[in-house]
């Protein structure tokens, strides 16, 4: 599956790179692979918010729905 | 879009075929699947009501229509397909998502590559027809394909998927997946899943 691929410079703050790393150990992924993934998912979101649909959070026990707000 | 050389074994003559995995499903996938499978599909639920085969026994993928499928996740960087193409026609799809996660306790919350839709070609179906299938390995590479993927996005092999119940044993016993049990949330489906040591098992068998 290899697909050529381009590469970057990224700039984070301490923060970010914090959060970054927390996810790499937390999902057992490279820190590209997290990047990419977070990609994938706010391409996804973008797609379907732009058909018209709604993206929500559910609490499992109560059903309770908030809605997510994408800019 | 990428493409790699395959072989798939003709029954017929007990001989391995060349064929194509490509990254992709592109117009002349569905256009195969609606001017020869669909046709073949239909011929072979015409024998199997003839013979009286009741109706849950039939393919359960019967209504999947692989142009809206196709349309509906074309361009998702979340949602890569696939087909292999042999003999000039396509043999199988797949549409798979790297965004789901783990289940099986050893590897909850880590990523993997969730298989979405997986179709072999009617004519390639052991018992759907009275003809013995016409090529093998088309559903093993698919699956070996996920599992290539997952590994080159660095979830490490770990691939899961719903299972159409005439599909469980082969998922269970063929590609050695987890069996997770009836998942309420997906129509009562089946949920297997594989971890980075059955997909080694599964590729060193060599099917």
């Amino acid at each position: 599956m290899a697909t050529s691929k381009k590469t970057m410079t990224l700039n984070l703050t301490d923060a970010e790179m914090s959060a970054l790393e927390e996810l790499c150990e937390k999902k057992d992924l490279s820190k590209t692979a997290v990047l990419r993934q977070a990609l994938r998912l706010y391409q996804a979101v973008e797609v379907r918010a732009e058909r018209g649909d709604k993206f929500f959070f559910e609490d499992e026990k109560t059903k309770e729905k908030a809605e997510v707000v994408m800019l | 879009m990428s493409e790699f050389q395959i072989y798939l074994l003709e029954v017929a003559s007990d001989a391995p075929i060349e064929g194509s995995l490509i990254e992709g499903i592109t117009e002349a996938n569905v256009n195969d699947w609606e001017d020869a499978w669909m046709p073949a599909l239909a011929r072979a639920l015409q024998q199997l009501k003839e013979k009286g085969v009741d109706r849950r026994l039939w393919p359960q993928s019967r209504h999947w229509d692989w142009r809206r499928k196709a349309e509906a996740f074309k361009g998702l960087l979340a949602a890569p397909s696939f087909s292999i193409v042999c003999q000039g026609m396509t043999q199988g799809l797949m549409i798979v998502e790297t965004l789901e996660s783990c289940r099986l306790l050893q590897q909850k919350g880590k990523p993997l590559v969730y298989i979405q839709y997986l179709e072999t070609a009617p004519w390639n179906r052991p018992g759907l027809t009275t003809e013995r299938p016409r090529l093998t390995g088309v559903g093993t590479l698919l699956v070996r394909a996920a599992i290539e993927l997952s590994r080159s996005e660095g979830f490490g092999g770990r691939i899961g998927l719903h299972s159409l119940p005439q599909a469980n044993a082969w998922y269970a016993n063929v590609c050695g997946m987890s069996d997770l049990g009836i998942d309420p949330t997906k129509e009562n489906l089946r949920y297997f899943e594989m971890t980075p040591e059955q997909a080694d098992a599964f590729i060193a068998k060599g099917v």
